[in-house]
């Protein structure tokens, strides 16, 4: 079972760590452009939908081949922060009545489910997706409601995980491949990425 | 940065992060949308914006919006026609 993870200073992928030379935002734009690279609207993300799309990108080029275009893939992800940093953000262009600017771009990521949104449109996977916001981590939680996914035959696979941005440079993503017949995908693999 | 056209096309690719682009990268009579820049309907909103809050433009009219932006050149000329700031 493939899995990435993603923190603020350190990417690891399937346990071996990838050599990085910057922290925050920095790191995440370093890794598109060393490992990615081909993707331009990224530059157009906020910082939980960037931290989200580098992590779905470094999981899915461990898989050989790449599976694109499917209805048999779902996008399950989980986070505690909801858009909060995005929102935020969004709030500075509204807060000041003298300088009332409202920004479409800025806003258009005030949805933490937007992720799911760019992930199945980047792979084209049409099948079914989930952003639920927790109120903390909870594998026990994650694994059930990836187990429940399985319940609908047409989900042969999840990509599922944690993606959560407290602000711009304070972020964590865990993600993970799991296949319907996956046996070591428990709450206990969960807490040990 | 000597003009008008210049000075458009660094706030579009400010607004818009287009950040591999370059000033140089963008043609004057070349379409904004549909082809190059490869923008979309939130850009388009995103540049409305930008003309109101950097030239007190404001655009009402949907059909004026794509008129003003199928090129540099053209949205220029709007411009400086039109800008109040």
């Amino acid at each position: 079972m493939n899995w990435v993870r993603v923190r603020k200073d350190s990417v690891v992928i399937n346990g071996n760590m990838l050599a990085t030379e910057s922290t925050g935002q920095a790191m995440l734009k370093e890794v598109y452009k060393k490992c990615i690279g081909d993707y331009p609207k990224f530059f157009k993300m906020d910082a939980l939908c960037r931290l989200g799309f580098v992590a779905s990108e470094l999981l899915l080029q461990q898989e050989s081949p790449r599976v694109v275009n499917t209805e048999h893939r779902a996008v399950i992800l989980f986070n505690r922060s909801s858009s909060l940093c995005d929102d935020r953000n969004y709030q500075e262009t509204i807060q000041d009545s003298d300088n009332f600017f409202p920004s479409p771009a800025v806003f258009v990521y005030t949805l933490p489910n937007i992720i799911t949104g760019e992930i199945s449109i980047r792979n084209k996977y049409y099948g079914e997706t989930l952003f639920a916001v927790l109120k903390q981590f909870d594998a026990r939680e994650i694994h059930d409601i990836v187990c429940e996914a399985f319940l609908d035959s047409m989900t042969l696979d999840v990509i599922t995980g944690w993606v959560d941005c407290e602000s711009d440079d304070d972020f964590e993503a865990c993600m993970l491949l799991v296949a319907r017949d996956e046996n070591n995908f428990t709450p206990e693999f969960i807490n040990e990425i | 940065m000597d003009n008008l056209q210049d000075i458009l096309k660094q706030q579009i690719i400010d607004a818009l992060n287009l950040e591999e682009i370059e000033i140089s990268d963008i043609e004057n009579d070349a379409p904004l949308f549909g082809e190059g820049l490869g923008l979309d309907s939130i850009d388009a909103l995103e540049l409305i914006v930008l003309l109101e809050r950097n030239y007190g433009i404001k655009i009402k009219d949907p059909a004026v919006g794509k008129e003003i932006f199928k090129s540099v050149n053209v949205l220029a000329d709007y411009v400086s026609k039109n800008r109040t700031k």
